[in-house]
């Protein structure tokens, strides 16, 4: 029951920093939206300025985001409840995410480009299962078992994947 | 009447070759084990696998991402009957029954009656597919910009209001999320480079496809790995084939989740977990056994999976004839269809009939697929589900940059991937729906382009949107799914029709 009530209390914060977001991105929305050109030169009839579907979706967005923000706006001032807030940053489950997130960037945005593909792919299986079964459980399996077994899946992915991909499916890889 | 069983019976006729059957039944069983493993979902297997479609003609493209979809949502009822975990979002209904009658001992009988209420589903919805669908392709072909503006807003907006039921603002605003992304590059009527910034790669806008695998795959990745422990699965050594007689006591509910599951489907943008919900709690209205709901109900179950996979023709309806799609998964079929050069809207069946009923057969071969996979394979797809998500995760990461690098060899769409899967995340951590923001993504151009067009076609003047017939009543249906998601209205106007809401109206 207190589990519930203080995940609505967490809700009712996100809601507010999301509105708040939301707000802001409707208001600069409609600032660009009117900014843009009429092509009035054109000749082209003002009711089909490009500007015109993003502009009413911007106003939309503000009008959202301002109900989202209005109706959680009680909770601004509990500065001990937005201690518990960020709380949520903390806790195993966001640091799981965390490592999740951090190698899902590493591999999409640094080694796929700058390696050759097979490299990249064996580099990050091998992480995630090496980080995954040694970093945030206790495994049952001794630390050689795991490494040995992550490698091996490893190599069989990346060559799996790039013969199946390139040579079976012509599809060409990063 | 005659030309559409002549075209069925073609369609039929297309699809059994050997390498057709092959495609069937590889596509079928991939689609399945992407439903057995939790965090795989149907819309996901799709979009990844849509790559894989590439080098394919047309027809065989498309039945392999078919019976995928089939597959996959009725590949979720395996984890949800033996893991209490839903496999996909469309099993969640499954699970109330489906678990409890696999403690009970009744696993293997409850993956029989999953698999051939699956099964009959599909088929109901077929019926209904081919009875509908060319009748609504072509009152559609008299549609013009006011009535497509008007679909397309539509599709957004009951998408949002159906699939965040508890707190609707949430849904429209992923809805208008997705319509702000789908603004982005080169607009239609007057190639003008809309919110770019700059940056080359954006004049071409968001591809759906890099998008939607970002946001079911990184996404679901994330959120799968963010859990702490794997659940047990229940050992089901039972008979897993059922008796007709226990198909025949439950004809009524599953014919009436069948026909609940494709009304849902056909609604824009509301898949088949909705499908599943709706088809499960009209069965337990009606039964006389309703007491038993939730504690192993072998009606519930066949309602359930009645219910998510008729929703799957169901959602083909508007997708074939109005190229709105009926569900997510659809909507990264419809993008498919782009890619394969097949344009769905009112014109297929003036340009492409034969199309629709190759999709017919397409369904009919999926449900076979998975009535004979989900009869045999019981023990090799038990195996499928003890695969360790740290094993299999990153082997799914791989996929959907793959997927999302292949359509057009550019980094950019993987840097679209990886930014829709982190917005994803935190978007359906605060539980805002997906389904709303793919259909703003797919439905936004359409709404652009018509509400501008209509404009210019009457000079400025907006009364044709109000005035004419349909766009009226499209119009009508929007305003009202808006006001009853404000919850003052809503309690005043259940207020005026029951004795309790004017209770509680009074009340307040």
């Amino acid at each position: 029951m207190q589990d519930n009530e203080q995940t609505k209390d967490h809700m009712t914060r996100a809601d507010l920093l999301t509105g708040g977001v939301i707000l802001v991105l409707g208001i600069a929305v409609v600032w660009l939206s009117w900014n843009m050109p009429r092509l009035g030169t054109r000749g082209i009839h003002p009711a089909t300025a490009p500007g015109l579907v993003p502009g009413l979706l911007g106003i939309a967005l503000t009008f959202c985001g301002g109900i989202l923000m209005t109706r959680s706006v009680r909770v601004f001032g509990d500065s001990a409840g937005w201690i518990g807030f960020m709380r949520l940053f903390t806790t195993p489950e966001a640091g799981r995410v965390a490592a999740t997130l951090g190698l899902a960037l590493i591999y999409a945005l640094v080694l796929v480009g700058w390696l050759p593909f097979w490299a990249a792919t064996a580099i990050f299986v091998f992480a995630f299962i090496v980080m995954f079964e040694r970093g945030f459980v206790v495994s049952p399996h001794p630390m050689w078992r795991s490494l040995l077994t992550a490698a091996i899946q490893a190599i069989i992915v990346a060559i799996v994947v790039t013969l199946v991909f390139e040579r079976g499916f012509l599809v060409r890889l990063p | 009447m005659f030309d559409g069983l002549t075209l069925l019976g073609e369609g039929l006729a297309h699809f059994l070759t050997p390498t057709s059957l092959f495609n069937v039944a590889w596509a079928t069983l991939v689609g399945i084990i992407i439903g057995v493993l939790p965090g795989l979902t149907a819309t996901m297997g799709v979009a990844l696998l849509v790559t894989l479609t590439y080098p394919m003609q047309p027809d065989q493209a498309i039945l392999c991402l078919m019976c995928i979809y089939v597959g996959a949502i009725y590949g979720g009822s395996r984890t949800a009957i033996l893991l209490a975990i839903p496999g996909t979002p469309a099993s969640a209904a499954t699970t109330l029954d489906g678990y409890p009658l696999a403690l009970a001992g009744k696993g293997g009988l409850a993956m029989g009656l999953a698999t051939t209420s699956s099964a009959l589903g599909t088929m109901v919805g077929i019926f209904c597919l081919v009875l509908l669908a060319p009748l609504l392709a072509e009152a559609a072909i008299n549609f013009g910009s006011y009535e497509f503006f008007w679909l397309a807003l539509f599709g957004v907006v009951i998408s949002g209001r159906m699939t965040a039921f508890d707190d609707p603002i949430k849904g429209y605003l992923a809805g208008l999320l997705g319509l702000l992304v789908a603004m982005i590059g080169m607009e239609g009527l007057h190639a003008y480079r809309r919110f770019t910034f700059g940056v080359p790669a954006l004049g071409g806008g968001i591809d759906l496809i890099p998008a939607m695998v970002g946001a079911f795959g990184l996404a679901e990745i994330l959120i799968v790995m963010k859990k702490r422990v794997a659940a047990r699965i229940v050992d089901a050594s039972d008979r897993v084939v059922p008796k007709f007689s226990e198909l025949w006591k439950y004809r009524r509910t599953t014919l009436r989740s069948g026909i609940i599951g494709t009304i849902v489907g056909i609604i824009p943008g509301v898949g088949e977990d909705i499908g599943a919900w709706g088809a499960y709690a009209a069965a337990r209205r009606n039964s006389p056994e309703r007491e038993q709901f939730g504690k192993g109900s072998l009606e519930g179950l066949i309602a359930a999976e009645t219910g998510n996979s008729a929703a799957i023709p169901g959602a083909m309806i508007p997708t074939l004839t109005l190229a709105l799609p009926g569900s997510a998964a659809a909507a990264v079929l419809i993008a498919a269809m782009f890619i394969h050069g097949i344009r769905p809207g009112p014109m297929l069946m003036v340009e492409n009939a034969p199309f629709l009923y190759q999709v017919v057969a397409m369904l009919v071969f999926a449900s076979i697929a998975i009535t004979i996979f989900g009869l045999l394979l019981t023990r090799p797809l038990l195996r499928v589900m003890t695969v360790p998500r740290e094993r299999l995760m990153p082997v799914v990461y791989v996929l959907c940059v793959i997927g999302s690098f292949a359509i057009t060899q550019r980094l950019f769409d993987v840097y679209v991937m990886v930014a829709f899967g982190v917005i994803g995340f935190f978007l359906r951590e605060m539980r805002y729906p997906m389904a709303p923001l793919v259909m703003g993504i797919i439905l936004g151009t359409l709404l652009d382009v018509n509400l501008r067009r209509g404009l210019a076609l009457s000079d400025g003047d907006i009364s044709p949107f109000f005035t004419r017939p349909v766009s009226a009543a499209i119009c009508t249906l929007i305003i009202l799914s808006i006001l009853f998601s404000i919850p003052v209205v809503k309690r005043r106007v259940t207020s005026l029709f029951t004795k309790t809401g004017r209770a509680a109206a009074s009340k307040d």
